[in-house]
């Protein structure tokens, strides 16, 4: 399942937080080799973890197993402020777009073979619950060019924003990706579950906006 | 301001939605590649190692190959000879098949089949290798008598030739699908195992032996592709032989 964590209830996912600062290290330093994260507590935290941020949690049986995060499109995000070369055209701009970011699985739930584990499925489906229910429908990403084919058999409408290049000897592209109920209906049809998985406790601030 | 190449290569995207079938997405994906010298495309799933040729066809998604050529190439069983497929399966990056040509200077059957493609004047090509949802690998090739790809041109194919796969795939015939055609006895053994009868009961309700039975759902089995009672019940339903 996943969690949603915001200023309003991060007190409540302490022990949790801790896990995923560790498990992105884990990730984009130690195995992806982004050396310039690296921290001397093993803990990777950047200057976008602030107020802002809403991170997503696939946790089971009180274990991170995956995370993300997702950024306003209207305040500092690695777009606008890391990675601005790989924006050739303006920049996506508004309430309605969220850069996602330090998407990672624990190695033990990857899947050999299929693209898309159970962990990931729902981690990818949580952006979309989420959106849906924020009146989100647009999300900017940048990743290795080789996952836009998931991405668009998804039914995710992504367009790119500049052509790839290489970032620190890797090929990443930068896209916005829509979504709207056919996205999340193929990925229920992917793990054949229709359940919600996004887990929202009472402490969480309502997110639905009009309707 | 955007670059030509990001331009036209989202002006291709948008054009895409236009497509009906693979051969419109191939004239598309034409269009904008000749300047490059493209003249053919090839784009499939690699299927696995021994598959039979009419696997293999069956996973060919856009196919803008020379007609005589294609059909030598699957009726000699090239492809799992043919290094490009092999590199595709090893590369996560595009590649130009002269950048090949040092690993199979030594195989001889290697040597062969590049050296009759380019009799078929796909003298030079570019190969991109594509990962789908489901975890297949997959083969783009882009060929010509002379490609003329310059180094900072290649990530805009690569686009161009993700977007092309990921709008051909749904719109492929399902070649499982154009072939099967049920007799009546046989449909209707399908559509009382649908509804959880045993291969007695439907003897009763057919007015026929239980051998009989068995006979009718072993061939519809077998067109269906499938080898179980479930399976074929549910390619049955999905390709709406059964209700």
């Amino acid at each position: 399942m996943i969690h949603i964590v915001t200023p309003q209830n991060i007190h409540l996912y302490q022990d949790e937080m801790e896990q995923a600062y560790r498990l992105r290290h884990r990730i984009f330093v130690d195995e992806m080799k982004w050396t310039d994260l690296a921290k001397p507590d093993g803990r990777e935290i950047d200057q976008f973890d602030n107020e802002h941020a809403v991170h997503m949690l696939c946790v089971a049986d009180g274990k991170v197993l995956g995370y993300q995060r997702m950024l306003p499109s209207t305040r500092p995000h690695l777009l606008s402020d890391i990675l601005p070369q790989l924006c050739e055209d303006e920049r996506p701009v508004g309430a309605h777009i969220w850069e996602w970011t330090r998407y990672c699985v624990d190695p033990a739930h990857r899947e050999r073979g299929r693209a898309l584990s159970p962990v990931a499925n729902a981690l990818l489906s949580g952006i979309v619950e989420w959106g849906l229910e924020s009146g989100i429908n647009t999300i900017i990403i940048e990743m290795n060019p080789l996952w836009l084919l998931r991405l668009v058999q998804l039914h995710f409408r992504t367009i790119p924003l500049g052509l790839p290049q290489s970032v620190g000897g890797q090929d990443v592209v930068a896209v916005t990706a829509s979504f709207d109920r056919r996205t999340l209906l193929r990925l229920q049809e992917m793990r054949g579950d229709s359940r919600r998985v996004l887990i929202q406790p009472q402490q969480t601030r309502p997110m639905r906006l009009a309707g | 301001m955007a670059g030509r190449s990001l331009s036209e290569t989202i002006a291709f995207i948008q054009k895409l939605d236009q497509a009906r079938n693979p051969e419109e997405v191939c004239e598309l994906l034409l269009n904008i590649t000749r300047r490059f010298g493209v003249e053919r495309i090839l784009a499939g799933l690699i299927p696995a190692p021994g598959a039979d040729r009419r696997t293999q066809l069956s996973h060919v998604v856009m196919n803008a190959w020379p007609e005589e050529w294609a059909r030598r190439y699957f009726s000699h069983g090239y492809l799992f000879r043919d290094p490009t497929i092999e590199q595709v399966q090893l590369a996560t990056t595009s590649f130009l098949w002269s950048e090949l040509e040092p690993k199979y200077r030594s195989d001889s059957a290697a040597r062969r089949i590049m050296a009759e493609a380019g009799e078929f004047r796909l003298k030079e090509g570019y190969t991109i290798p594509l990962v789908t949802l489901e975890g297949e690998i997959a083969g783009f090739s882009l060929a010509g008598e002379r490609l003329e790809i310059a180094p900072e041109e290649k990530p805009m194919l690569s686009l161009v030739a993700t977007y092309a796969l990921g709008r051909a795939l749904p719109l492929r015939q399902s070649p499982r699908r154009a072939v099967t055609s049920l007799s009546p006895r046989e449909r209707q053994a399908l559509q009382w195992a649908a509804e959880g009868l045993s291969d007695g009961d439907i003897s009763a309700k057919m007015g026929i032996s239980e051998h009989g039975v068995d006979k009718h759902m072993r061939s519809a089995r077998s067109k269906l592709g499938v080898t179980s009672r479930t399976h074929a019940v549910a390619e049955a339903l999905r390709q709406s032989l059964i209700v």
